[in-house]
């Protein structure tokens, strides 16, 4: 079809109304902005000449393949595993503590991967804290973090979390009599889980997996700090080693085919529902189970990631401080790092947001397939890995956009394709819980559909366009290669510090930034997690996944 | 009283930005001969909803005359408050025509903006503004005015519709009849052409109901609006209107006062909607209808005429209708299956031999047990609808 072709058949939207042209022509430009990374990839590759075919046969590309993939396949599991037993004590058990750990087990995603994986070697490494107290007990070797079992842990607590909030806003959302009619039919609890619960469950795990397995796959600072070899880290040791940088793009071009795969295989169960339930009404809360004398037991499990995933590596974080501070040892300068990570996530969150408007506005309220076109073409961010824009942008820069070069605009631009989803999505929910029936009220009081949008849509929608903002200011502020990679030189923000401070093995000089760092995400994070255990739990939860759902 | 303003002399024509009727006609497009002008004008309008195979609206025709209070009466997703839309702007129309205030405003060619129409709206579920107060919201629809006299407007008809006072409150700080009088004030405050309601009471209770449509009427009465209310509430339409328009699937079945409606009415769809009635089959005879709860004398209300031996449908009201005990020999009788006392009246259900229920309202005395056989008569000479089958 020709483009034409789709403009006119996209016009004929299912209420019959027309966009406001400048609301189309900025939505446009907005999506087209979006697909220029991955386009220009395309590019970059093809001119790389028939090479690239090599390049992804040779062997060495294999073998990087089945570790990215034995990784992804093994987080994804294990983070499963963890996280809807937990989901399933938290919402539905009696255990004791049940409101702080529900908040606790969540946070551990605040904490950026190259900072938990500083303090999983720091603890669990062949010169750790923990190899020290087993040598008193006997105890010579334990084994070896580095390498894929180090890598796993790592991801898994840092991923575990997405699962959890999909899976535990899926069970709040169940019908409670679904269970209890299987219980008056005969069924036990166990059985009733199996056979009731567990398949109901089953679009939220596939959700929830499909995030931890794409976190995976971008992860860079987790997996390189922990020595294990996967596509991304690949890239940007190749990025940074090499003169030429074709093979980088063409290794980026598999690793976005490996994410649409992933996309696929999920099934689109994502936007299924969900985003259009309209009942506000109050849930019927089902009776929480009694778990009797194993409810001790049970809270052990929901304590056990929480503890090696959020107080140890705090708590490596805060000695680290201590001691540097007692003995007076260096520590990272923390006020340059900190004002450029405050500025640039600012302006990244204001520019995303007032990006995010127009395809938001056009894809709830003029519904057409040019508006879906668009909101699609955004959505691409939510599979790409940072190292892949960065990458790209940096080709772009160098050829076509000289001028934006070594600026802080192309790393503005790179945060805005890679957040843009989490703040089409604040948007989108904000804008559906507006009444249509208010903007047409105000446009037969004389209002033209400009004016309806300034003077009604934006004012009502500022709660999701501040929602949206700061999902994509805390997502800067922890986001690591495509910071490294576009920065122009000398630039220093919190992440980017911490990590060539920790890429030489100083760990301990990254304290306080890293404790910075996790107390700017994590507070913000406990607090809508808190108050998803109001009347708003589903909403904030699925807000959590959505931002996350960007990284 | 006529409000005692009006707007600009820029907006009182309106500022259409398409064809008018005479560019219409000079681009030799066919135009129905409006023979009459009414406020909304609409003729042969049809609108269909992209992807559907059924219009929503088809043929519909309708003319509101100035001051008039006209009710659309038709069952949920007849097409009711998409004609009220399609008036106001909000849908297009994919064939007829739609005049307000005697210019065109939407055919297959032209389609003016809601925000041109100077048309006032109230949505069933009020679509106030929840970010702005009771005032803000008055006001939104002067915007054309300066500040001062905007303040000017909002006391009079915060005052009209008796919520002065309330000009700094929150839309969630009001009840729901204390909402919808604001919703009607915004609408008003801009002085349109014309008021559309679109079932405005639905979402109150019922006493609230009843007090706030004599409170609607007379605020409409004073501000001598064109009211176009769009219900499926009987009660609702036959108290509140001048004229109602029942609509069967799609189109306007029969237009006219209350009570020409109510007593005359075209057809069987007609009558179940205007009134609680049991429709049972009967067969026409020389000025009576036979059927199987007795023989009554009839009138017919179409312009066709009926033949003697034509199967017919039969209208029986339960107000009109009167029981006696029946006696042995009586050929057509009933069977009393139950009776609900409503203090001075009592309904009986009737059971025919064939099954089909019949209900009659008559004085609590004389009760009629459960059970026992009676005769069916008309009351008071009163004739029995017939319509064909």
């Amino acid at each position: 079809m020709t483009f034409s072709g789709v403009i006119s058949n996209g016009w004929k939207s299912t209420h019959g109304k027309r966009p406001p042209a400048l609301l189309l022509a900025s939505a446009a430009a907005v999506a087209f902005a979006a697909l220029i990374p991955v386009v220009y990839l395309f590019v970059r590759s093809i001119e790389a000449g028939p090479d690239w075919t090599d390049i992804v046969w040779r062997t060495s590309t294999a073998a990087v393949f089945g570790r990215t993939f034995l990784l992804i396949v093994l987080v994804t599991i294990v983070s499963v595993t963890v996280a809807v037993p937990i989901a399933w004590l938290t919402v539905k058990s009696n255990i004791p503590l049940r409101k702080v750990l529900a908040v606790a087990s969540v946070l551990p995603l605040v904490i950026p991967s190259f900072v938990m994986a500083t303090t999983v070697i720091e603890m669990y490494s062949p010169k750790g804290v923990v190899q020290g107290w087993l040598a008193g007990l006997g105890v010579d070797r334990i084994p070896d973090i580095y390498g894929l079992g180090g890598a796993t842990l790592v991801l898994v607590l840092m991923t575990y979390p997405y699962v959890l909030l999909t899976v535990r806003g899926a069970l709040r959302r169940m019908d409670p009599a679904l269970e209890e009619a299987a219980r008056a039919m005969g069924y036990g609890p166990i059985h009733t889980f199996r056979a009731v619960t567990l398949p109901m469950l089953r679009p939220a795990i596939a959700g929830g997996s499909l995030l931890v397995a794409l976190y995976t796959l971008s992860d860079f600072g987790g997996v390189a700090l922990l020595r294990y070899q996967t596509f991304t880290s690949t890239i940007m040791t190749q990025y940074e080693s090499s003169i030429d940088r074709t093979l980088a793009a063409v290794l980026s071009l598999f690793l976005v085919a490996v994410a649409v795969l992933l996309l696929v295989g999920e099934g689109f169960t994502r936007g299924r529902g969900g985003y259009h339930r309209s009942t506000v009404g109050a849930v019927r809360v089902s009776r929480r189970i009694d778990m009797g004398h194993w409810r001790w037991a049970a809270a052990a499990v929901v304590g056990v990631p929480v503890l090696i995933g959020l107080i140890v590596p705090v708590g490596v974080l805060a000695y680290w401080l201590v001691r540097g501070l007692l003995n007076d040892q260096e520590l990272l300068p923390l006020l340059i790092p900190a004002r450029n990570s405050l500025y640039v996530s600012l302006l990244a969150a204001v520019t995303t947001v007032l990006a995010a408007l127009p395809i938001a506005i056009l894809a709830v309220r003029f519904r057409s397939r040019l508006s879906r076109l668009f909101e699609r073409s955004v959505y691409i961010g939510f599979g790409l890995p940072g190292v892949v824009v960065a990458l790209s942008l940096v080709f772009f820069g160098i050829n076509v956009a000289r001028p934006l070069y070594q600026s802080i605009w192309l790393l503005i631009f790179a945060y805005g394709v890679l957040f843009l989803p989490a703040s089409v999505g604040a948007l989108r929910s904000s804008l559906l819980q507006v009444n249509p029936r208010v903007e047409e009220a105000a446009q037969s009081l004389g209002s033209s559909q400009w004016r309806v949008i300034f003077s009604i849509t934006i004012p009502l929608v500022m709660p999701g366009a501040f929602a949206g903002g700061a999902m994509v200011f805390l997502l800067t502020m922890k986001e690591l290669p495509a910071t490294l990679i576009l920065s122009p030189i000398g630039y220093r923000t919190l992440s980017s510090s911490i990590w060539s401070a920790a890429s030489e093995a100083f760990f301990a000089k990254t304290a306080a930034a890293a404790l910075l760092l996790v107390l700017v995400a994590g507070v913000p994070t406990a607090y809508l997690t808190l108050r998803g255990h109001g009347d708003n739990s589903e909403a904030s939860d699925r807000s959590l996944v959505i931002k996350k759902g960007a990284l | 009283m006529k409000m005692p303003w009006s707007r600009k002399q820029a907006y009182l024509s309106l500022p259409l930005g398409a064809v008018s009727d005479a560019a219409a006609a000079a681009m030799a497009i066919p135009i129905l001969p409006s023979t009459e002008t009414g406020v909304i004008h609409l003729q042969g309008v049809e609108c269909r909803y992209p992807g559907s195979d059924s219009p929503a609206i088809s043929d519909f025709n309708l003319l509101v005359r100035p001051g008039e209070f006209v009710s659309i009466l038709g069952r949920s997703g007849a097409g009711k408050t998409t004609a009220l839309r399609v008036v106001a702007g909000f849908e297009q129309v994919t064939s007829g025509y739609v005049r307000i205030g005697g210019q065109l405003v939407g055919s297959s060619f032209v389609h003016v903006p809601p925000d041109k129409r100077r048309i006032g709206l109230v949505f069933q579920d009020y679509a106030l503004f929840p970010h702005l107060t009771v005032a803000r919201n008055v006001e939104f629809g002067l915007k054309y005015l300066s500040a001062d006299e905007r303040n000017s407007k909002i006391a009079p008809v915060l005052k009209m519709v008796g919520m002065s006072g309330y000009e700094s409150r929150y839309v969630h700080e009001l009840s729901g009849g204390q909402q919808q009088r604001v919703a009607i004030a915004r609408a008003l405050a801009t002085n349109p052409v014309a008021l559309l309601l679109d079932e405005p009471f639905s979402n109150l209770d019922r006493q609230l109901r009843a007090a706030l449509r004599r409170d609607i009427k007379r605020i409409v009465r004073e501000s001598g609006a064109t009211t176009l209310l769009v219900t499926h509430d009987r009660e609702e339409a036959l108290a509140t209107s001048d004229r109602i328009a029942v609509m069967g699937e799609s189109r306007i079945e029969q237009i006219g006062t209350p009570e020409e409606v109510y007593q005359n009415p075209v057809s069987a769809a007609v009558a179940k909607l205007i009134g609680s009635c049991d429709l049972i089959p009967g067969v026409f005879m020389g000025g009576v209808v036979v059927t199987e709860a007795g023989v009554f004398p009839t009138r017919v209300t179409t312009e066709s005429s009926m033949s003697d031996g034509q199967q017919v449908l039969a209208l029986m009201r339960a107000s009109e209708l009167e029981l006696a005990a029946a006696s042995e020999g009586d050929e057509r009788t009933a069977t009393v299956e139950a009776r609900e006392f409503e203090g001075e009246f009592s309904e009986y259900s009737l059971r025919l031999d064939s099954r089909t229920l019949l209900r009659v309202r008559r004085r609590a005395a004389n009760v009629l047990e459960i059970g026992s056989r009676v005769t069916v008569h008309t009351r008071d000479e009163s004739k029995v609808i017939v319509f064909a089958v």
